[in-house]
């Protein structure tokens, strides 16, 4: 199946505009490997206020827990709806981690690797990008919308940078062609001619990488449909919460389903050192239907065991309540929450103490959390990749995955 | 002309590889690796056609392409040692030194240097550096101004490690001694023979360099001053770290040297105070900064002369003898032992004249063989072919300007309008992963597809390409011709003058045609790489 005539998912040219409505599509890409969507809480989101809550506890602030489908699972009176899926969930109580400030703690929390290191680590995106995403696509394999990850490909080079684009599926800068689509296409030809002719006698890799991607620009411009929500927006909005991260849940969904292998969606708002509880009361409004939408309707389609999604921040919040009714970074205890993709939902990993302050058992690191989830994903955690000499495996030397979490 | 090539080919592969006092380097060169290729039967590819060569040595020494005039007088031209001429005036010329600078700052800085906000802006680290390549400078002494950073604009290169020594010891080891030390941070090196004492040894050279900035107005400056004491703290391998752990102050000790011997300072010694903004540092007592300086850029260094041809040799020859280039270690020796010795030794006779060693390694036949034939690697092993190595940069833009005439009417800014410099850095300043390999990527293409700033090079402008072959009254033929001499540096081939010429004769307003004719050309993978 593979050539210029044919499109990564079987359609031949013609049918690009319609990719995103044609059925098979989705059959497609339930065939490829497992995709990722990563729900970025954008600052660090609280957990004493959202899934490890300590109620009565001088650190417990305001918010009352209610009950979730799973016992033993209490989550934040502001997420009624996921207290409905909590048995897809998988809730990580006991993340204890390195970064304690925002832009390492982005790019440790992305790459599961340290800043300071001057070694260029890809991020998760760029990872699953290259591991389980399909060469022959019409669309980029790394597609994130709002402000997430810092890294970029890192040494898995070009290929697999972050594709930018708005949680409304505004595309970014040079992707609106200024020729017609004649004038387009007649010049697409006399570059092809071009190459052609030099080819015939330059036999090189490079060329060839060059002429690809030159190729993937314009299947992707002519495949930009998928990325147009306005159609089936309106419907789905009632789910998903009509706010721009609900629409940013949604148009993830969209492309998983039209085989994009990652989609990172950031949500603002949570560095809350002052008036913590007035930021997480708003944001977990706007979160509570979209994430939850996202895990139903991703069930409905079929798409849950196949598609993991990630709900983290940089870091978590201090324990203490400052000053100014806020709290702080901490990294010592907090949460990150996996759903699907051969997660065992339903269950909490690990614990905190009565406050909230140390985790009491099985502690998870950055590496070990980034092993979980290429282990799901069908990903060697291990696997070896140079910088220059340099040998970097995916993840840190003695990490690996916590079995418990893989069902 | 191609039975001439092999038979000096086979006559060169025949001779024996023992080397000839005075014989021109070049002429090593030839033989060296000729007798690689009898060896493992390799057939090399044919020597470069003229107009293959002069793009390629153009880049390689100018850092842009031939101009339309300077391609017809070079193709035209009857004279057997044109080539030769060629890279004696190319040598010569003021853009060499610009083009070697540019080169030289990504190899001393990268994309994303450390110390970004003091080292993103170093126009005048690039006015110094090329300065030196302009002067003919010799490489010892260039190497040690850059560790002793006194010029106005040298600075730049050790500003880029404020508070970070150990990022100075890797930098610099493997820069100029070819000597990847990274891995002994941490542990010792698992198959190397550097420990961790080597690695902060060397970082005691560094421990004591201040950076100072000082400020007027938005304008920032920075010089380098040095502490009298301070050491480095060596506390194990990294695993073994924990909370309260205190380290051992380590000696200073030159890379597989001896330690460094200096004076005690007197136990009352007290650093002089801050000084204030605009102030230097006052001299320390004993400078660790001249002594590492004097110890890499030493002529009889043992790793500074094959660390610099090796790395010269790569970076017009696409790898190191020694590849990656700047790994030298027991487990990787070099491809052709005895061609290297010959750069290294001629290097040092030659007072470290990198000037000398750039001539000789572009007249040599293997530089000058095609980039023609069915290889698929982009840096072919035994240098059989001409490598393939993507234009950096500042080589798209430049060639691209010269390509299609945007300087052509009077004077045109150094920098494109519309931030156009910024986005050529970010869509093709890091094209390749982390092996070096290159990749194409969305975001390039995606640039060069719709972007104002590549329709700004095709687009009729007065004086421009397009605007001189749309006044012109010529038959379509001779005018796709000089369309071709002018972006290919190279006349078109049957086919391509069939196939554009109908293109453009096809339509009576050919403007938006001829448009796309140059934006074909400039988008495709001949313009896209030297080879």
């Amino acid at each position: 199946m593979k050539g210029v005539a044919v499109t990564g998912t079987g359609l031949v040219l013609p049918n690009w505009g319609a990719l995103a409505q044609a059925k098979s599509a989705t059959e497609a890409a339930i065939k490829n490997k497992k995709r990722c969507i990563m729900l970025w809480m954008n600052g660090g989101a609280s957990q004493l206020d959202t899934f490890d809550m300590k109620p009565g506890r001088p650190t417990g602030g305001p918010f009352r827990p209610i009950a979730s489908k799973v016992s033993g699972m209490p989550m934040c009176e502001y997420l009624p709806k996921m207290a409905t899926v909590a048995d897809k969930l998988a809730v990580i109580r006991s993340m204890k981690t390195q970064s304690p400030d925002h832009p390492d703690g982005i790019y440790h929390m992305h790459t599961c690797y340290k800043m300071s290191e001057r070694t260029p680590h890809p991020e998760i995106g760029a990872v699953i990008a290259k591991y389980n995403g399909n060469p022959d696509s019409d669309l980029p394999s790394f597609v994130r919308m709002g402000s997430t990850g810092n890294g970029g490909a890192g040494y898995l080079g070009p290929l697999y940078e972050p594709f930018g684009i708005g949680r409304d599926g505004k595309l970014g800068s040079f992707t609106s062609p200024y020729l017609p689509e004649e004038g387009e296409k007649k010049r697409a030809d006399l570059f092809r001619f071009v190459e052609d002719e030099f080819t015939s006698e330059h036999k090189a890799d490079p060329f060839a990488s060059h002429r690809m991607a030159k190729e993937r620009a314009w299947r992707l411009l002519r495949a930009k449909s998928v990325f147009d929500s306005s159609k089936d927006w309106p419907k789905a909005k009632e789910r998903y919460g009509d706010t721009e991260f609900g629409r940013g849940c949604f148009m993830a969904r969209k492309l998983i389903e039209a085989g994009v292998p990652f989609v990172e969606v950031g949500q603002e708002n949570y560095d809350s050192h002052a008036d913590n509880f007035v930021c997480h009361k708003a944001n977990m409004q706007l979160l509570d239907p979209a994430w939850s939408g996202l895990l139903l309707d991703l069930e409905e389609r079929g798409l849950l065991q196949d598609t993991l999604v990630i709900w983290m921040g940089e870091v978590g919040r201090t324990p203490q309540i400052n000053n100014r009714a806020g709290r702080d970074h901490y990294i010592r205890a907090w949460t990150v929450v996996l759903a699907g993709g051969g997660i065992k939902g339903g269950q909490v990993y690990g614990s905190t103490d009565v406050d909230g302050k140390e985790v009491k058992d099985n502690p998870v690191s950055e590496g070990d959390l980034f092993a979980t989830i290429y282990t799901t994903l069908g990903i060697d955690s291990r696997a070896k990749h140079y910088h220059g000499v340099r040998p970097i495996w995916l993840t840190p030397e003695g990490t690996g995955p916590v079995k418990e979490l893989i069902g | 002309m191609k039975l001439i090539t092999c038979l000096i080919l086979t006559s060169l592969a025949l001779t024996s590889s023992v080397m000839q006092a005075d014989e021109p380097l070049r002429g090593v060169i030839d033989r060296e690796l000729a007798a690689g290729w009898k060896s493992k039967n390799i057939t090399p590819a044919p020597h470069s056609a003229d107009a293959e060569f002069l793009r390629r040595v153009f880049l390689d020494l100018v850092g842009t392409i031939p101009s339309q005039d300077e391609t017809q007088k070079f193709l035209a031209d009857a004279d057997a040692a044109k080539r030769e001429k060629l890279i004696d005036r190319l040598l010569a010329d003021p853009r060499f030194a610009t083009a070697q600078a540019d080169t030289w700052d990504l190899v001393l800085f990268g994309r994303n240097p450390g110390n970004a906000d003091a080292t993103r802006k170093r126009d005048g680290f690039k006015i110094w550096l090329a300065k030196q390549f302009a002067d003919g400078v010799s490489y010892d002494r260039m190497v040690r101004e850059l560790l002793l950073g006194e010029q106005p604009g040298s600075e730049m290169f050790q500003v880029q490690f404020r508070s970070q020594p150990e990022e100075a010891t890797v930098l610099v080891s493997r820069i100029f001694l070819g000597t990847q030390l990274q891995c002994a941070r941490c542990h010792d090196h698992p198959f190397d023979r550097w420990t961790q004492k080597d690695f902060y040894g060397m970082t005691g050279f560094f421990v004591r360099v201040v950076v100072q900035e000082s400020s007027s107005g938005n304008n920032k400056a920075y010089t380098l001053g040095e502490k009298s004491t301070g050491e480095v703290l060596f506390s194990g391998a990294a695993k073994d770290q924990g909370p309260g752990k205190k380290g051992e102050p380590v000696k200073p000790k030159f890379l597989g040297g001896p330690e460094l011997t200096e004076p005690v300072m007197p136990k009352d010694f007290k650093e002089p105070a801050a000084p204030k903004n605009g102030e230097k540092m006052p001299k320390p007592a004993f400078s660790r900064k001249e002594k590492i300086a004097a110890w890499v850029a030493a002529p009889d260094n043992p790793y500074l002369a094959r660390a610099a041809a090796n790395r010269v040799w790569a970076q017009f020859m696409g790898r190191g003898l020694v590849h990656p280039a700047d790994d030298f270690t027991e487990q990787n020796p070099p491809s052709h032992p005895e061609l290297l010795n010959a750069m290294a030794t001629g290097l040092k006779s030659h007072q470290f004249d990198l000037k000398w060693l750039i001539r000789e390694i572009v007249n040599s036949r293997a530089y000058q063989l095609s980039g023609t034939g069915s290889l698929r690697e982009a840096l072919p092993t035994s240098f059989e072919r001409a490598r393939v190595r993507p234009l950096s940069a500042e080589e798209i833009m430049a060639a691209m300007r010269k390509a299609t005439g945007y300087d052509a009417e009077g004077k045109t800014p150094a920098n494109l309008g519309n931030a156009g410099n910024e986005y050529f850095m970010r869509y093709f300043g890091e094209p390749t992963n982390g092996l070096g390999e290159f990749q194409g990527s969305l975001s390039e293409h995606l640039f060069l597809n719709n972007g104002e700033h590549v329709r700004g090079f095709v687009r009729r402008k007065k004086g421009n390409l397009a605007d001189q072959l749309l006044v012109s009254n010529d038959p379509w033929e001779q005018r796709v011709e000089r369309l071709f001499l002018s972006v290919l540096s190279r006349p078109p081939k049957p086919a391509e003058l069939t196939k554009f010429t109908e293109y453009l004769k096809s339509d009576p307003k050919p403007e938006p045609r001829l448009e796309d004719a140059i934006w074909a050309l400039l988008n495709g993978s001949e313009f896209r790489f030297n080879h």
